[in-house]
C-alpha cells in the first residue's frame, strides 16, 4: 500500500466503521494467548533475579557492584539516564505532535506514551538503587521533618528529583485525559465489577459535545504544558553532568545534545515496542509503516544532531587546548573504553544511515533491527559518557578501569523486566491505540448509517 | 472480625508497627555505655595520656610517644625529645602499634601448640634446660639485635649457662662494620650526616625509606631547602635499580651491578687528584684506571667527572650500599676511601655517637649454631623469625632436630615447630624494656598499657629461668664497651655502685642495670627523682661528639666485575621489612609508595623484559634461580638496569598469622646463600594472573599540569606566590574575581581561622609515614587484597606518583594528595542532602550520618579525594581496641575524606579557648598526624588568617601553586614545586 503521507485520511481503511475500530483496539483485552503469559513468565523470572541481585545489594552494600575508585557512578545512572532518554519520545509524540497537528501520531501515541511512563517509573528505580543507603533514598524530598534537614537546591540532583517527578506526573494525567474517551469504550464494552472500574475511571464520559469541548481544551492545554517538560527534563539531566567539573562531562553542550539523544532514544524504542504490536495484534490499519516511516525520519534527524554533537564534543575538546578535556576524548576513542566508543557510534551514527534509503526505513525488519541497534547504541553512549570520564579524572595517579559485574547486569535485567511488566500489564488493561482519535480520522458516519453505527 | 474493637485494634497496631519499625534498621549499630566501678587513677576519660617509651620495629631504636586513650594506646608518634629521630616515626614505626592489638596473638604460654599456663610454661623450660644439661647438650640463643639491660639479662643468663648468644639482623649492617673496621680499625659504623653536605652520594643505601633512621628524610628535606643553609644539596645515587632513595635523587648513575666498587674507586681517585689529596690513602689509589673501571661499570664518564669536582670543591658524604649490591664489603669499603679522601671523615663521616652493634653477629655464627642443631638441647629463640628470613632449609631442619625450641614470640611464625614451647613475651607497648641503639642514647620503654593477654615479658621469665636452675647471676655492673668510641661529656665519673642481688623482677632488674650503666655516668645525685626523668622523657641521652677517625687501609677491596646473566637481588618493603611486619594490615594496605602496589610480592623488571616476555598488566612471573623458584607480579621499573631483577622481601609467609599469609611469595627461597645479591636468575611467564594491585593509576602525569618542577637558578628570584611556577594555563586574572566574573557565589566567610595546609615536595621522599599515620588517627578501613584490585582502597590520602624520566636524570615525582579543603569546593554543590558543607573555620567538613552516598561529591572531585565504603569493614577483635575513640566509624554507603583531622583541630581550639587564646602556629605546624610524622618536615598545616604563620609564610612563596588552580577551586593545600638541578626543559601541557 502507498499511502501519500499528506493526506491524513489516506492512512486508515475509509471502510472501517467506528465499531470496527473500538473491535479491533479492544481485542487483546479480553484475549489472552499462550505468547502472552509466556512473555509474563520471563519478565517474572527477570525480575525475580535482579530483585535477588538487589537484596545482596541492600545487605551487603554497593560493594557487590562492580565500582573501582574514582568510577563512582557506572552502569545504574547509565541506565537510568537510558530510560529517562527513552521516557521521551511519548510525550513528544504524544503532545508535541498534537500541537503540530501531526496526524501520524494518531496511531501511535497511546502505546509511546504508556511506554514513556513506564520509562521514568523504571528510570526513577535507579536513583534509589545505587545510592549507598537506599533506606535514606527520600531524604532527597524537601518536607517538614523532625530532623530539620532540607535540601541543597544547588544541587543539579536535586533538580533531577524535580523534573523527574514533574515530568512523570504531567505525562501521566496527560496519558490520563487522553485515556478518558477509551476508558468509556471499554465500560460500554464489558460488564459487572470490570465495567465499574473502567466507568470510574471514566469519570462519567457520555461524548457531550459540551464534553468534547472542554476535554480538547484540557487536552490543547496540558499538550501545551508538556511540551517544554520533554525539553528541560532531559536537559536537566544533563546538568547531572554538564554542571560537574569533571572532564567530559562538563560542557554546555550537553543540554541539547542530551535531549536529541533521548529523543533519538525514545523514537527508536517506540519502533521497537509497536511493531510487535502491530504484528501480533494485526493492527495494520491502525500502525503501519508509515507511522515508522515518520519514526524513522525523527531518528534520522535527532542521529544526525547526535552524529554532530560527537564531532563537536571532541572538536571542542581538541580545540581548547585543555589537556584535560582533550585527554578525555582521546581516552573514550582510542583508551581502554575504545569498544564502548565504538559500539556508540557504529550504533548510532552508521547503522541508522541506512533509513536515509525508503526501502529500508519501510521495510519491517530493517526498521525493527536498526532501532534495537539504536537503543543499545544510546545505552553505550551513556556508558560512555560516565564511565570513562570518571576513569580518567584529572589526576592520573588516580585513573582506574571499571566494568559492571554480574550484580549490576541483574539489576539492568531487572529495570527491563520492570518496564515490560508495566507494558504488559498495560496492553490487557488499557487500549494500546487511541480510539477516539483514530475514529476523528475516519469520515464521520453519514445519516443513512446511523442506523448500522448505532448497533 | 467483628469482634476486635477500636482498643484492641489500636494495641495492635502498636504493638506490630513499633515491632516492625525496630526490625527494619539494618545499620545502627549496638552501643552499650558502662561506667567504672573503680575510676582508674590516671585516665580522665576524653583527655589522652602520652607515654614515652622505644619503638622496636627495628633495631635502630627511635623514641616513641604512645598515645593511651581510656586504657589503650590508639596511637603511635614521635618523641620529639629523642634524638634519633626527633624529626618523624617512619610509617614502619608507626603501624607497629597493630602489633599488639594482632588477632593472631598468642594468649598466653603455649607448649606443642596448646595453651598452658605460666606455671606449666616455666616448669617445661627449666625442665628441658635441666634435661639439656644433664644430656651434656648445649643451650644456645638466637634473637634480634637487642641493647640494654635486655641483651645484658639474656647475656648474663646465657652465660650462666654455658651458652651463646647469637643475636642476628637479616638487614643489619654487617657489611659496613666488616668494612669500617678493616678501613678504620673499628669495630662500629659510621654516622653519616647530611644536612651540611652539598652532595649526597649513596650506593644503593636506601637512607630515605629502610636503610637508618627517620632522621636521614629530614637532613634530605634541610639539604634541599634553598631557604636552610644557603644552598641546595644535590643527591645522587649509583644502583642498578630506582630504590625509594633513588627516585629521590637529582642524578642517578646505573651502574653495572657487581661494578659499584669499581665507581667509588674510581670517583676516589678522581677526587684525590682534584683535591691534591696526600693522606694515607693516596698511596692506594696510584694504581686505579678511573677510566677502565668507569667504562666497565657503563656509566658515562662525564658524569663522574662532574661529581668528583662537585665532591672536591663542596661537602659531601657517601653512603654505602644496600641489599641489591653484590659484593656489599667492597663496595663499603670502597665508600669509606672515597668519603675519606673527599675530606668527609670526621666531618660528615664520624664516629662516637654511632650505632652500637654489640653482640650483632654474622650470618655465618647463625648457620654455626643451626649446623650443630644435634647438640643443642635447648634453643632460645628471641623474636626472629629465622625459617623466613633464611634461605633453604636449614634453619627448618635445625629447628626441628633440636631437643627444645623455647621461643619468645606474641605471633605465629614459621619457625615455630609443633613442639615448641612459646612464651609470649607481651609487646613493646605493654613491657618493660630498654635500649642503647647508638652509643650513649639509653631508651627506656614503659609499659603503656596492660598487657592484652596473658604475657610475662622475657626478662622477667629470664629471671624465673634463673631462679628455678639456682644460677647466681652475675652482680649488674657497668657494661664493658668496646674501645673506640667516645666519652659522654656530659657525664661525670662513674660513682662506685653497690653490687645488689639479682632483683626479682625485670623491672627491679632494668632500673638496677640503669643505676649501673646510665646513672652513674651523669652527674645526677638522685636516683629516684633521675629514674622519673628518664621514664617521662623516654630514656636519657647523652651528648656526643661525632669524631674523625685514622685511615688505616692495607689494600683496596676489588672493584668488582659486571655480573654474568641476570642478577637477582632483593630489597627491603617500606613496611613489612624483612617480613617481621607481614602480619599488620596496614603494612599491606598502605600502597608502596614507588609502584603503589599493596598486598603482595612483586619484581621489578625493566620495560624491555616486559615486552621480551610479551606481558600484560595482569601477568605474573616465574623467577628461578638454582635453589628455587618464586611466582611474583612484576612492576616495569623505568629506572632498573636490563641486566638485574629486583624483588621485595617480606610478604608470602606460611604461618605468620592470616595477613602474613595472605598474599605474596618469600623471594628469600631465590637465594644460595645468605647475599641478597648476585644470584643469577632467569625469568618467565607464568600462567596465573596477579592478585596484586596497584593504587596509582599511570605511570607518569601524561603531560598534565599538575606536579610542577622548578629550576634551581631560578629560585630566590623574588617573584610572588607561584611566581617560578611554569603553569600552563595563567593565573586567574584579580580583575576578574572582583568583577564577580569568575564566581557565582561570594567567598565564604572565615571569621577566625582558615586552616590551610602547604606540602613542600622538594622535600618529600614518599616515604608513606603521613599514610600510615593518617590510617592509625582516623580509623581507615583496611579492606584487603581482593578489595583492593576492585579499587576500593580507602586510604585519605594518596601519595600520588608520576614517573617523568628515567636514566641519569629520575625525575620521579610525589605529590602527597588529600582533600584540599577548597574554598569553592565541587563537592559541597552537588551533594543533595548537604552532607558535606564549608565551615567557618575553612574545612569542608562531612557529615556521616547524613550522608545518603549519591557520590556525586566524588565524582566532581578533580582531586579524586574521596573514599566510599562500599561495604563496612569490619576490624577483626581485639583491633576494635585500637581505633581512635575521637573518630567515628563509617558503615556502608557512606562517604569520607581527609577532614584536617578535625578532631585534633577542636581539641586544640577548646583547649586553647579555655585561656581565651586563639590557638597560636607552633601548636598547629605539626598538629596533624602527617605532618607531625613527615620525616622531611614537608607538610605544614595552619592558620592562614593569621599572616606570621609557617603556612602563611610557604603559601606565600615563589614556588607555591594550587593543584589544578585553573579550576578556580580555591584550595586550602598549596604545594612547593620541586626544586631541579637539572637543565632540562619541563614545559607542560600541549600546544603552545
Amino acid at each position: 500500500m502507498e499511502y501519500p503521507s499528506n493526506n491524513a485520511e489516506a492512512m486508515v481503511d475509509t471502510e472501517l466503521s467506528y465499531r470496527q475500530v473500538t473491535t479491533d483496539v479492544l481485542e487483546p483485552l479480553f484475549k489472552f494467548s499462550k505468547a502472552y503469559w509466556a512473555g509474563l513468565t520471563l519478565v517474572l523470572l527477570g525480575l525475580a533475579y535482579g530483585g535477588f541481585c538487589i537484596i545482596q545489594q541492600l545487605v551487603w552494600g554497593l560493594g557487590v557492584a562492580g565500582y573501582s575508585q574514582p568510577v563512582f557512578w557506572g552502569l545504574y545512572i547509565t541506565t537510568f539516564v537510558f530510560w529517562v532518554g527513552i521516557g521521551h519520545a511519548g510525550t513528544l509524540i504524544s503532545a508535541v505532535l498534537f500541537l503540530f497537528r501531526s496526524k501520524w501520531r494518531t496511531g501511535v501515541y497511546r502505546a509511546a506514551e504508556a511506554m514513556t511512563i513506564f520509562a521514568v517509573m523504571t528510570a526513577a528505580l535507579f536513583p534509589a538503587l545505587h545510592v549507598g543507603r537506599m533506606w535514606n533514598a527520600y531524604w532527597l524530598f524537601p518536607y517538614p521533618n523532625q530532623r530539620q534537614l532540607w535540601q541543597n537546591f544547588k544541587s543539579p540532583l536535586m533538580w533531577d528529583v524535580f523534573a523527574v517527578s514533574t515530568y512523570f506526573t504531567v505525562s501521566t494525567i496527560f496519558f490520563y485525559i487522553g485515556l478518558i474517551p477509551d476508558f468509556a469504550a471499554i465500560r460500554d464494552r464489558t460488564r459487572g465489577a470490570i465495567s465499574k472500574v473502567y466507568a470510574g475511571l471514566a469519570i462519567g464520559w457520555r461524548g457531550t459535545d459540551r464534553q468534547w469541548r472542554h476535554y480538547m481544551a484540557a487536552y490543547g492545554f496540558f499538550a501545551a504544558f508538556a511540551t517544554p517538560l520533554v525539553l528541560s527534563v532531559h536537559s536537566v539531566v544533563s546538568w547531572d553532568f554538564a554542571m560537574a567539573q569533571t572532564a567530559g562531562w562538563h560542557s554546555t553542550l550537553f543540554p541539547p545534545y542530551f535531549v536529541a539523544g533521548a529523543i533519538f532514544s525514545g523514537c527508536a524504542m517506540v519502533i521497537t515496542l509497536l511493531m510487535p504490536l502491530s504484528v501480533i495484534f494485526k493492527w495494520d490499519k491502525y500502525i503501519n509503516e508509515w507511522h515508522f516511516e515518520h519514526l524513522a525520519k525523527m531518528c534520522l534527524l535527532t542521529g544526525a544532531i547526535l552524529t554532530y554533537a560527537y564531532v563537536m564534543e571532541h572538536f571542542i575538546a581538541w580545540y581548547s587546548d585543555n589537556p584535560y578535556e582533550w585527554g578525555i576524548f582521546k581516552y573514550r576513542a582510542v583508551g581502554d573504553y575504545w569498544w564502548v566508543f565504538w559500539i556508540m557510534v557504529v550504533c548510532n551514527c552508521v547503522i541508522p544511515l541506512v533509513w536515509w534509503w525508503k526501502k529500508a526505513r519501510t521495510n519491517y525488519w530493517c526498521l525493527w533491527i536498526v532501532s534495537i541497534f539504536i537503543n543499545i547504541g544510546m545505552w553505550f553512549e551513556r556508558f560512555n559518557i560516565i564511565a570513562s570520564s570518571l576513569a580518567h579524572q584529572f589526576d592520573p595517579a588516580a585513573w582506574t578501569y571499571y566494568l559492571p559485574n554480574y550484580i549490576e547486569i541483574g539489576v539492568l535485567i531487572f529495570s527491563f523486566a520492570w518496564f515490560f511488566l508495566w507494558f504488559l500489564l498495560f496492553v490487557k488493561v488499557m487500549p494500546s491505540v487511541a480510539i477516539a482519535e483514530v475514529k476523528e480520522l475516519l469520515p464521520p458516519p453519514l445519516r443513512t448509517d446511523a442506523k448500522e453505527a448505532a448497533k | 472480625m467483628a469482634d476486635i474493637n477500636r482498643r484492641d485494634f489500636l494495641k495492635v497496631l502498636g504493638i506490630s508497627g513499633t515491632a516492625s519499625a525496630c526490625s527494619i534498621d539494618p545499620v545502627t549499630p549496638i552501643e552499650q555505655v558502662l561506667p567504672y566501678v573503680v575510676t582508674p587513677d590516671q585516665i580522665v576519660p576524653g583527655i589522652a595520656t602520652w607515654f614515652a617509651t622505644q619503638c622496636t620495629a627495628c633495631s635502630e631504636g627511635c623514641g616513641v610517644l604512645a598515645k593511651n586513650r581510656e586504657g589503650r594506646v590508639v596511637m603511635l608518634e614521635r618523641n620529639p625529645e629523642h634524638p634519633t629521630n626527633k624529626g618523624s616515626l617512619c610509617a614502619m614505626g608507626i603501624a607497629d602499634l597493630q602489633a599488639t592489638y594482632s588477632p593472631d596473638r598468642f594468649e598466653g604460654p603455649m607448649i606443642a601448640g596448646r595453651r598452658a599456663t605460666w606455671d606449666q610454661g616455666m616448669e617445661a623450660t627449666i625442665a628441658a634446660v635441666k634435661a639439656a644439661k644433664a644430656n651434656g647438650k648445649r643451650v644456645a640463643w638466637l634473637g634480634k639485635h637487642r641493647t640494654g639491660a635486655t641483651a645484658a639479662l639474656a647475656n648474663d643468663v646465657m652465660g650462666a649457662l654455658g651458652g651463646e648468644t647469637i643475636r642476628w639482623e637479616p638487614l643489619g649492617k654487617q657489611a659496613l662494620r666488616k668494612a669500617t673496621k678493616a678501613v678504620f680499625g673499628i669495630d662500629g659504623i659510621p654516622t653519616y650526616t647530611l644536612d651540611q653536605a652539598e652532595t649526597v652520594l649513596s650506593f644503593g643505601a636506601d637512607f630515605l625509606s629502610t636503610w637508618g633512621t627517620p632522621e636521614h628524610n629530614r637532613h634530605y628535606g634541610l639539604g634541599r631547602d634553598p631557604d636552610h643553609c644557603g644552598f641546595i644539596a644535590q643527591f645522587w645515587s649509583v644502583e642498578p635499580r630506582l630504590s625509594n632513595t633513588s627516585v629521590n635523587v637529582d642524578i642517578h648513575l646505573s651502574a653495572a651491578p657487581g661494578t659499584e666498587a669499581g665507581v667509588a674507586l674510581a670517583l676516589a681517585k678522581l677526587v684525590a687528584e682534584k683535591r691534591a689529596y696526600s693522606g694515607p690513602a693516596s698511596a692506594l689509589l696510584q694504581g686505579i684506571d678511573a677510566e677502565a673501571l668507569v667504562a666497565a661499570s657503563g656509566v658515562r664518564m662525564e658524569r663522574i667527572v662532574e661529581l668528583a669536582d662537585r665532591m672536591a670543591s663542596h661537602v659531601s658524604v657517601v653512603m654505602p650500599g644496600g641489599t641489591t649490591t653484590v659484593n656489599e664489603v667492597d663496595v663499603a669499603i670502597a665508600t669509606l676511601v672515597l668519603n675519606e679522601v673527599a675530606g668527609n671523615v670526621g666531618e660528615t663521616v664520624t664516629f662516637g655517637q654511632d650505632s652500637n652493634l654489640a653482640g650483632l653477629h654474622d650470618y655465618e655464627d647463625v648457620a654455626a649454631v643451626l649446623a650443630d642443631a644435634e647438640n643443642i638441647g635447648v634453643l632460645f629463640l628471641d623474636e626472629l623469625d629465622i625459617a623466613y628470613t633464611t634461605p633453604g632449609t636449614a634453619a627448618n631442619d635445625a629447628l626441628l632436630a633440636v631437643g627444645q625450641l623455647i621461643a619468645f614470640q606474641n605471633e605465629p611464625s614459621e619457625s615455630l615447630t609443633d613442639t615448641a614451647i612459646v612464651l609470649p613475651p607481651g609487646t613493646t607497648l605493654e613491657t618493660w624494656g630498654d635500649n642503647e641503639a647508638v652509643h650513649g642514647r639509653h631508651t627506656l620503654q614503659q609499659p603503656a598499657m596492660t598487657s592484652l593477654h596473658d604475657t610475662r615479658c622475657t626478662g622477667d621469665v629470664l629471671l624465673e629461668l634463673a631462679k628455678g636452675l639456682g644460677i647466681e647471676l652475675p652482680a649488674v655492673t657497668a657494661s664493658v664497651r668496646a674501645e673506640g668510641d667516645g666519652e659522654a661529656i656530659d657525664g661525670g665519673p662513674a660513682e662506685a655502685v653497690e653490687p645488689a642481688p639479682t632483683p626479682d623482677s625485670f623491672l627491679a632488674y632494668l632500673a638496677e642495670w640503669w643505676k649501673a650503666n646510665v646513672f652513674a655516668k651523669t652527674d645526677e645525685t638522685d636516683f629516684d627523682a633521675f629514674w622519673r626523668t628518664s621514664v617521662q622523657t623516654g630514656g636519657h641521652f647523652f651528648s656526643r661528639l661525632g669524631k674523625g677517625a685514622d685511615f688505616g687501609l692495607e689494600a683496596l677491596p676489588s672493584a668488582g666485575a659486571a655480573q654474568e646473566g641476570l642478577t637477582l637481588g632483593l630489597f627491603p618493603h617500606h613496611m613489612t621489612f624483612d617480613g617481621r611486619h607481614a602480619n599488620r594490615p596496614w603494612a599491606h594496605e598502605v600502597p608502596e609508595p614507588v609502584t603503589g602496589y599493596v598486598w603482595g610480592t612483586w619484581a621489578e623488571i625493566s620495560p624491555k623484559m616486559e615486552a621480551d616476555l610479551g606481558l600484560e598488566e595482569d601477568d605474573t612471573i616465574t623467577l628461578t634461580t638454582s635453589a628455587g623458584s618464586v611466582e611474583v607480579a612484576y612492576f616495569a621499573s623505568p629506572g632498573i638496569r636490563d641486566d638485574m631483577v629486583a624483588v621485595v622481601m617480606g610478604n608470602g609467609h606460611d604461618g605468620g598469622g592470616r595477613y602474613a599469609d595472605l598474599t605474596g611469595a618469600n623471594p628469600v627461597q631465590l637465594l644460595t646463600g645468605m647475599k641478597y645479591a648476585g644470584d643469577t636468575v632467569t625469568v618467565a611467564k607464568a600462567s596465573k594472573t596477579t592478585t596484586i594491585s596497584s593504587r596509582l593509576g599511570n605511570l607518569t602525569q601524561d603531560n598534565r599540569p599538575i606536579n610542577y618542577i622548578v629550576k634551581a637558578k631560578d629560585i630566590g628570584s623574588g617573584k610572588g606566590p607561584g611566581g617560578i611556577v611554569n603553569l600552563h594555563h595563567p593565573p586567574i586574572d584579580e580583575r576578574l574575581t572582583q568583577a564577580g566574573l569568575l564566581d557565582m557565589y561570594p567567598e565564604p566567610e572565615h571569621p577566625t581561622y582558615r586552616f590551610a595546609m602547604a606540602v613542600d615536595l622538594n622535600s618529600c621522599t614518599g616515604c608513606a609515614a603521613c599514610q600510615v599515620a593518617c590510617y592509625s588517627e582516623n580509623n581507615i578501613a583496611v579492606v584487603g587484597p581482593e578489595q583492593n584490585r576492585r579499587g576500593r582502597n580507602m586510604g585519605w590520602l594518596r601519595l600520588s606518583r608520576y614517573w617523568e624520566g628515567s636514566g641519569e636524570e629520575p625525575d620521579v615525582r610525589w605529590q602527597p594528595v588529600m582533600c584540599q579543603h577548597c574554598s569553592h569546593a565541587p563537592c559541597e554543590g552537588v551533594c543533595p542532602v548537604l552532607a558535606t558543607y564549608h565551615n567557618l573555620d575553612g574545612l569542608n567538613a562531612m557529615i556521616y550520618n547524613r550522608c545518603v552516598g549519591t557520590r556525586y561529591c566524588a565524582n566532581n572531585c578533580p582531586y579524586s579525594a574521596r573514599r566510599f565504603n562500599y561495604h563496612t569493614y569490619d576490624w577483626p577483635e581485639p583491633f576494635l581496641m585500637m581505633l581512635n575513640p575521637e573518630v567515628n566509624n563509617r558503615t556502608m554507603g557512606v562517604m569520607e575524606k581527609c577532614t584536617f583531622c578535625i578532631q585534633r583541630i577542636r581539641e586544640a581550639k577548646s583547649d586553647y579557648r579555655d585561656h581565651g587564646q586563639l590557638v597560636p602556629d607552633e601548636a598547629l605546624t605539626k598538629l596533624l598526624p602527617c605532618a607531625s610524622a613527615c620525616g622531611s618536615d614537608s607538610i605544614t598545616f595552619g592558620n592562614l588568617k593569621d599572616p606570621d604563620s609557617q603556612v602563611s609564610e610557604k603559601f606565600q612563596s615563589e614556588r607555591a601553586y594550587a593543584m589544578l588552580s585553573e579550576l578556580n577551586t580555591k584550595p586550602g593545600v598549596r604545594y612547593l614545586a620541586r626544586i631541579s638541578h637539572s637543565e632540562k626543559d619541563y614545559g607542560h601541557g600541549g600546544g603552545h
